[in-house]
């Protein structure tokens, strides 16, 4: 949303976003050099990345809004080179779509890029090494990466905009009210949809997800069997 | 787990998408399912109290001009990402395959 965010928020938020990027460039690169067999597999969570944003689907609130797909990458190669990812895509829908903005590029970034999939890989990450089934990590990860995306917007915008009753926690929750609630089922089913790209990629291509150190070997093991 | 239990779970979720839709479009009023970005612009004319109007772009931006060509390039969008998802997963299909070949020979 060009021109919805003050000067000095705008600015705030690429401040945050710059350093991610950077570091999402070199993990990327050290990352590529590592295994060039990783790269078809950033094609796949980055290609969803590409598909998912550019759905915009009706919701219960009577609007519509679209998935982040950032999970299944972020679980794969962590929040950094997601958010480098995500960047692509945002500048995309900037320069050509009217869909977010050069000046505000930053503040989305840092919502869909880096918070909310630091959000799904910290999940991921709690339950990696314990008996939770692999898929339902995968779920869970996923649909609260694309949760998070929103609830971080919230977040920008009452930051932004504090409600002359009650400041920002009145505005936090009435943004919430339009950005959050309507991505609730679109969350849930972004999380069974790409549980679902995660197990043809462990049918495929186990042995990346193992020597990458996504899942051991025993888990991809019991995944294959199962689901 | 049964053996599809997965593509089950998806199927359903997304029949389940389709009829909460079907069952908001017909009973809300005033569902206009823009997009929230949208919803959230109005809110911040509210809470600011300035006109909607008065927020222009800080840096001139390109802007779709129709509905159509909005469309089309959001379908590219869409269409460049299932190139490389379809693409990757051909690439692993015939590596697989090439693989169980030369153990067999």
């Amino acid at each position: 949303m060009e021109g919805f965010l003050p000067l000095e928020w705008c600015i705030v938020w690429w401040l945050i976003a710059l350093p991610c990027l950077v570091y999402g460039v070199w993990r990327l690169k050290k990352v590529m050099d590592a295994d060039r067999e990783a790269l078809p597999l950033l094609g796949v969570t980055g290609g969803f990345i590409f598909i998912l944003s550019s759905l915009k689907l009706p919701s219960v609130t009577g609007s519509c809004s679209h998935p982040t797909g950032t999970g299944l990458s972020a679980i794969c190669f962590g929040p950094w080179i997601t958010s480098v990812i995500c960047a692509i895509v945002l500048l995309f829908q900037s320069l050509f779509l009217a869909h977010g903005g050069l000046s505000v590029l930053g503040a989305n970034i840092v919502s869909m890029g880096i918070v909310g999939p630091c959000v799904g890989y910290a999940i991921y990450r709690l339950l990696k090494d314990t008996s939770v089934n692999v898929y339902v990590t995968v779920f869970l990860a996923t649909a609260l990466a694309d949760m998070f995306t929103y609830i971080v917007t919230s977040f920008e915008l009452a930051l932004a905009y504090p409600a002359d009753v009650g400041g920002f926690g009145t505005s936090f929750i009435m943004f919430m009210g339009i950005f959050a609630v309507t991505q609730v089922p679109l969350a849930i089913v972004e999380g069974i949809v790409l549980a679902l790209v995660f197990k043809y990629i462990v049918a495929l291509k186990p042995d990346i997800l193992v020597r990458m150190n996504v899942f051991s070997e025993s888990q991809i093991i019991a995944a294959r069997g199962e689901a | 787990m049964a053996k599809y239990m997965l593509e089950i779970l998806a199927l359903v979720a997304i029949l389940a998408f389709c009829g909460l839709f079907l069952y908001t479009s017909s009973t809300m009023e005033g569902a206009e399912f823009a997009g929230s970005d949208n919803v959230g612009s109005g809110l911040i004319a509210e809470l600011s109290g300035k006109p909607l109007d008065s927020f222009v772009p800080l840096i001139p931006q390109y802007e779709p001009p129709s509905g159509e060509i909005e469309a089309c390039l959001f379908a590219l969008q869409a269409a460049l990402g299932g190139i490389f998802v379809g693409g990757v997963f051909g690439y692993w299909l015939g590596q697989k395959k090439s693989l169980t070949e030369t153990k067999v020979n």
